[in-house]
């Protein structure tokens, strides 16, 4: 060992987002980590910032018939339909294990309607061991002929301020793509409550077999994920984070250090890591060293220096 | 289930051989570290290669062949060229490295005091299955095992029943009829089981494509015979966690529960698939 990395401070890697304290900005995207039990067995869950667990709804949600995956190039579809084991079973079955580690744990949710919204939050504000409420609104909006939530700025700003009302835990609004400008909505649902915004979820995208001429997803549509996302997610995080006060997460495409130091240099308070969890079960710590060498190469004492340092 | 969940291991290690065995298949000899856990038959694996970007997500093979050698373990995969990411695995050389994570799923499981054995394989279905038989005829003691074996034609015939050859009886079949029987090799497994009588004590394993083992439920419906399938899904984390390579199955209440092929299976009691459309 050299001199220089004898003598090296640690580096301060703590964040806040929006009233939720990580230790570093690492965190586990919604779907790609289940309740965190599959992946226990690779590393210590205590070493990240966060884990979002999968997605869940009031009542347990059966999925989408198969297929529901395909590889793209540098992506993946999935049409998984937000199976889910519900919130009763969640807190009484899955939060246990997780309340085992060091690590924040925030908890996706969806609804079909705003009162199912009202109704998760609640339900969540009373259970220990739960300290955030991320916020999914790229799900279809029921009442309303089935359009997305998210991408009408009233009416994500109506699902906020529901979850909000019900709440002192902090909020975090996660965001569709599938939108013309998502700065509109970012504004309008920072205007409502939220105390954070995540983004982005998924792009909607379709696979074709050639020989049977057939949707290659049950679904036929599904979301896009992986590398191929990282150039939208990215524009879309810097111009999010220049347009709300709220502290901003990056996800779309991270795969490695480099990929999430491009996030949080655009303006990310902390990022999340979602496909790359499938292909390399321990991204997610590869990633937490990658960002402290980078510091340390770069004669950073605290991530606050990189955060929104990108030069323009 | 949570000895098997601790004991996954993510090894690194290079393929020493990658060979043609016939058109369309492949065989990779890869090396690992010795700590690789030894893999019980119908577990899987998840490839991915280190040296390519492509493909993204790590491909799942069944296990063909797993032996200790010193301080390093020996894997042997079988493999058929399916799509675009298993053809680029056929291309890996001698020296590639590769990431590989396993065992994986629940494998294959004889009841006790079985009366006889038939392995019923598909094409590349053979390989968990002559893996399967190759560590069941080191057991002691064994009932008699017979192999059904299709595929599509006799190159790939002779080639997958080099798994089997001088262990069991062996009935082949070929959809072009350039070997053995001329047509579905369910065909032969039901007159093997209409030829003998009571089947209560036949304990069947089974692994190859949708329509034969459609074809198998067939056979079986109201017999009672024990069986058990591997299926085969596309998949991406291979750990449970993804929820994309699900199958349609029933409880005890009849309702449908999608489980993971890759967690809950890929062995599955072939009575609890449910069929779409109906048998």
């Amino acid at each position: 060992m050299n001199e220089e990395k004898i003598n090296r401070r640690p580096v301060k890697l703590g964040v806040g987002v929006g009233g939720l304290l990580l230790k570093n900005p690492v965190m586990t995207a919604s779907g790609t980590f289940g309740y965190g039990e599959e992946y226990s067995p690779f590393f210590d869950l205590g070493r990240l910032g966060a884990i979002v667990v999968k997605g869940l709804s009031l009542l347990p949600r059966m999925g989408n018939p198969p297929p529901r995956i395909i590889e793209t190039p540098a992506g993946m579809l999935n049409a998984v339909g937000l199976q889910n084991v519900g919130i009763e079973a969640f807190i009484a079955e899955k939060l246990p294990f997780l309340r085992q580690f060091d690590v924040k744990v925030v908890v996706n949710i969806f609804g079909e309607t705003i009162e199912e919204y009202r109704k998760l939050s609640a339900v969540l504000t009373r259970t220990e061991g739960v300290h955030a409420i991320e916020v999914n609104i790229s799900c279809p909006n029921v009442k309303r002929g089935g359009v997305v939530f998210g991408t009408d700025p009233t009416v994500a700003a109506a699902v906020t301020k529901g979850v909000s009302a019900e709440t002192d835990l902090p909020v975090i609004v996660k965001l569709t793509p599938n939108v013309t400008d998502i700065t509109q909505i970012a504004l309008a649902v920072e205007d409502a409550g939220a105390n954070a915004v995540s983004l982005i979820n998924t792009l909607t995208g379709m696979s074709v077999d050639i020989e049977s001429r057939c949707p290659r997803l049950a679904n036929i549509t599904g979301g896009l994920s992986g590398p191929a996302l990282k150039p939208v997610a990215l524009r879309m995080v810097w111009q999010v984070a220049r347009a709300v006060k709220i502290p901003v997460i990056g996800i779309g495409g991270i795969v490695s250090a480099a990929d999430a130091l491009e996030f949080l240099i655009a303006g990310a308070s902390a990022i999340q890591v979602g496909t790359a969890n499938f292909i390399n079960p321990v991204a997610t710590v590869e990633i937490l060293e990658g960002i402290k060498d980078y510091m340390i190469n770069h004669n950073f004492k605290d991530i606050q220096e990189v955060i929104g340092s990108l030069n323009i | 289930m949570n000895e098997k969940i601790n004991n996954i291991r993510i090894n690194t290690g290079h393929i020493i051989t990658n060979s043609d065995l016939a058109p369309g298949h492949f065989l990779l000899v890869i090396e690992l570290p010795g700590s690789f856990p030894a893999p019980s038959p119908g577990q899987f694996v998840m490839l991915r290669t280190l040296d390519r970007a492509e493909p993204l997500l790590s491909r799942p093979f069944s296990v063909y062949g797993f032996r200790k050698n010193g301080d390093s373990a020996i894997l042997e995969l079988l493999c058929r060229i399916a799509g675009r990411g298993t053809k680029l695995l056929s291309l890996l050389a001698p020296g590639a490295r590769v990431e590989v994570m396993g065992p994986l799923g629940r494998g294959f499981t004889v009841a006790p005091a079985v009366k006889e054995i038939f392995l019923l394989a598909g094409g590349v279905g053979a390989a968990p299955l002559s893996f399967f038989l190759q560590k069941y005829v080191k057991a002691a003691p064994v009932s008699p095992v017979t192999v059904f074996l299709g595929a599509r034609t006799a190159v790939i015939v002779t080639a997958l029943q080099s798994g089997f050859a001088g262990l069991c009886k062996l009935h082949l079949a070929s959809d072009d009829g350039t070997i053995g029987y001329h047509g579905a090799v369910t065909d032969i497994l039901a007159e093997e089981l209409r030829n003998g009588g009571n089947c209560e004590g036949t304990q069947i394993l089974a692994c190859g494509p949708t329509p034969m083992t459609r074809a198998l439920a067939r056979v079986l419906d109201g017999k009672p015979v024990r069986c058990q399938v591997s299926l085969e899904e596309r998949m991406a984390c291979g750990v449970g966690a993804c929820l994309g390579c699900v199958v349609a199955t029933k409880n005890d209440q009849g309702e449908t529960v999608y489980k993971r092929v890759c967690k809950e299976g890929p062995v599955f009691d072939i009575a609890e698939l449910v069929w779409k459309p109906p048998l």
